[in-house]
């Protein structure tokens, strides 16, 4: 097996939490002894709860922020051991896409400004065909190449998500993190962008880690999932089977709690404990209703890949309730999706 | 609009632009304020009379067709004096106010970007120097440097910083927290890149407004100077050391008083009623929508 492009190595990083008085007062432990690779080519889906660490382990990919503990190894190199000047020049193979598409681009800057900034940090065209490349990733994206000189403010959110894909794009990474790329967009405008990047990854032969809540849009999109509770990888496998054949109760329960699901699962009780302190032994032994003693002292391991989980109960749990073949919205989004896909760029539509 | 024509985008300034136009009051003051300007350009060509002239003919002669404002105890035409007074005045304001924002800004986004001890180290240095009153610090560091135009405008511009750092420094922290400036960390972009290409464009607006409001007190705090004896050295003609000269004849000869004192009101109003506007203007609430 040829070396991963990114792997990640017992990464942890903790926020400090202080009391009125400014004292250190405890840290959140937003992500935990997170270990994980992701191959070049594949698209890997990061899904859980709000507050569960996802974003902070996508920043962390990037070393956006660095991690307390564990290394970040990307194409070789170490991240958290690079000069802040060659972490720079490698951020041109690695690039993010965030969630909300009204905060990410720049308000003084028009469309072109914003997609070329990347050519001209890393000198990757000369000047003079800059005009010439940030049309061709205008028109790859679907937006019309003549909104160029236009400002943010003048777009819409599902064109800005494409601006803001674009600029991703311009530095041609290698690995793109996209943290709720669709999350903050109406639902049409979701299923636009999803095919979108569906078909850039394919076309591209791109990397791409998507963090994400959204289960139909993983399905959609994902090879491999690991879904995460509490700061940990509780699951991690391909996608068809994470998400047909789920083994952590964590993760039947959220497939589960999908909106439009033909059985009526009993919701999981409670809420997520307080990441400050964590509870021992299995995080989710709290909320699990097949919890044992041992789950309560001893924290699991992820068992071997390619279908990994962290459960004491593996291969004992107890079937999951029989449920439709397909995950709700799977065939719905699909549906909607064949409505909007067009075959060439689309004209943005100006306000 | 139609699809087919795409002009080309409306960008935030010009918007700001239409927002100020439609403020009457601020459009007045910045009618004035270009009226001084080009008066202070072309002092040599529109004052009536040499303002350095005396005359002992015509000594405290009262307003009359000769002299629009009348002459002072030396003889001198008053209106020439105000109209080369406004060079002093306007530049001690633009200048030391620009001197005060080269020197404030940077510190401030270095102090707001960096945080940790940078930016408490020269918070604490800009606390300290907000917490002695503005005319009082300006008046101990022109007396430190000497009496002089050039001394004057520094030490305006030294004790007019402060603010310029602690507003940007909020902005930047401001700034900080958002996707766009993460973003651009993301695309690989350099502190010092990120620190003026990206956030200072964006910190603009607050800024230019606090200028034009610090112009009318730098504007002032020359005059003060300058009645002082700190700042335009006679003979030659300042707002402020005219007032000075003019106070022993307060009763004899107001008008020696009142134009140099009534301009210095009118030209400070016009720059608060246009910082005002751009305030509206630039509102960040409404770039928004």
């Amino acid at each position: 097996m040829t070396q991963p492009l990114l792997q990640l190595n017992d990464l942890a990083k903790r926020f400090p939490v202080r009391d009125a008085l400014g004292r250190k007062a405890g840290a959140v432990h937003a992500v935990d002894g997170v270990s994980l690779s992701v191959a070049e080519g594949e698209t890997l889906a990061i899904v859980g709860e709000s507050g569960c660490g996802k974003s902070t382990l996508g920043r962390l990919m990037l070393n956006l922020i660095t991690p307390d503990a564990g290394t970040v190894r990307f194409a070789g190199d170490d991240l958290t051991k690079l000069s802040s000047s060659a972490l720079r020049a490698r951020r041109r193979d690695m690039q993010l896409i965030f969630q909300d598409p009204f905060a990410s681009l720049d308000p003084r800057m028009t469309v072109e400004q914003a997609v070329a900034e990347p050519l001209r940090l890393h000198r990757i065209v000369p000047r003079s065909e800059e005009r010439a490349r940030v049309a061709d990733l205008l028109s790859r994206v679907g937006l019309r190449p003549e909104l160029a000189r236009r400002w943010p403010h003048e777009f819409s959110g599902g064109q800005r998500q494409r601006i803001a894909i674009a600029r991703a794009l311009a530095s041609q990474p290698k690995l793109i993190v996209g943290d709720e790329p669709v999350s903050a967009l109406d639902v049409s405008v979701q299923a636009q962008v999803v095919n979108l990047l569906s078909d850039l990854i394919r076309d591209l032969g791109l990397t791409f880690v998507m963090i994400s809540h959204d289960l139909g849009v993983v399905r959609h999109i994902a090879d491999r999932v690991a879904v995460m509770y509490l700061g940990r990888i509780v699951e991690l496998g391909p996608a068809d089977q994470v998400l047909s054949a789920p083994k952590h109760p964590y993760t039947r329960a959220l497939l589960a709690a999908v909106p439009g699901h033909g059985t009526k699962a009993p919701p999981i009780e409670g809420d997520v404990p307080s990441p400050i302190s964590p509870p021992p032994g299995c995080r989710f032994h709290t909320r699990c209703q097949h919890a044992e003693a041992l789950c309560r002292v001893t924290t699991p391991e992820l068992t071997a890949a390619p279908h990994a989980v962290a459960c004491h109960l593996d291969g004992r749990l107890p079937p999951p309730a029989p449920r439709p073949d397909r995950l709700a919205g799977g065939e719905r989004l699909r549906r909607l999706q064949s409505f909007f896909r067009a075959p060439g760029p689309q004209p943005g539509v100006p306000q | 609009m139609s699809a087919t024509a795409i002009p080309i985008g409306e960008s935030p300034t010009r918007r700001a632009v239409k927002r100020f136009l439609r403020h009457r009051l601020a459009v007045f003051g910045l009618i004035i304020v270009v009226a001084f300007i080009l008066v202070a350009i072309f002092a040599p060509l529109i004052a009536p009379y040499d303002p350095l002239q005396t005359s002992w003919t015509r000594i405290r002669r009262p307003p009359s067709w000769a002299h629009w404002m009348g002459t002072d105890e030396n003889g001198r035409d008053v209106l020439s004096r105000v109209i080369w007074g406004a060079r002093a005045s306007m530049m001690a304001g633009v200048v030391s106010v620009l001197g005060a924002m080269i020197l404030g800004v940077p510190l401030g986004l270095l102090a707001g970007l960096a945080g940790g001890w940078v930016d408490a180290v020269i918070s604490r240095i800009a606390d300290a120097m907000l917490s002695v009153p503005f005319l009082i610090l300006a008046i101990a560091l022109a007396a430190f440097l000497g009496p002089a135009l050039e001394n004057a405008m520094l030490a305006i511009a030294i004790t007019a910083s402060p603010v310029f750092a602690r507003l940007s420094r909020g902005m930047a922290l401001e700034a900080k927290s958002t996707d766009w400036v993460e973003a651009a960390r993301a695309l690989g972009n350099p502190a010092w890149r990120i620190a003026f290409v990206h956030v200072l464009p964006n910190i603009i607006p607050p800024l230019l407004v606090q200028a034009t409001l610090a112009i009318a007190e730098a504007i002032i705090a020359e005059a003060a100077l300058s009645f002082l004896g700190l700042g335009m050295q006679p003979p030659n003609p300042s707002w402020g050391s005219m007032l000075n000269s003019s106070q022993r004849f307060l009763t004899q000869a107001p008008w020696l008083s009142i134009f140099p004192g009534v301009t210095i009101m009118v030209v400070v109003l016009a720059f608060n009623l246009m910082g005002d506007g751009l305030r509206d203007a630039l509102d960040p609430r409404a770039e928004k929508t």
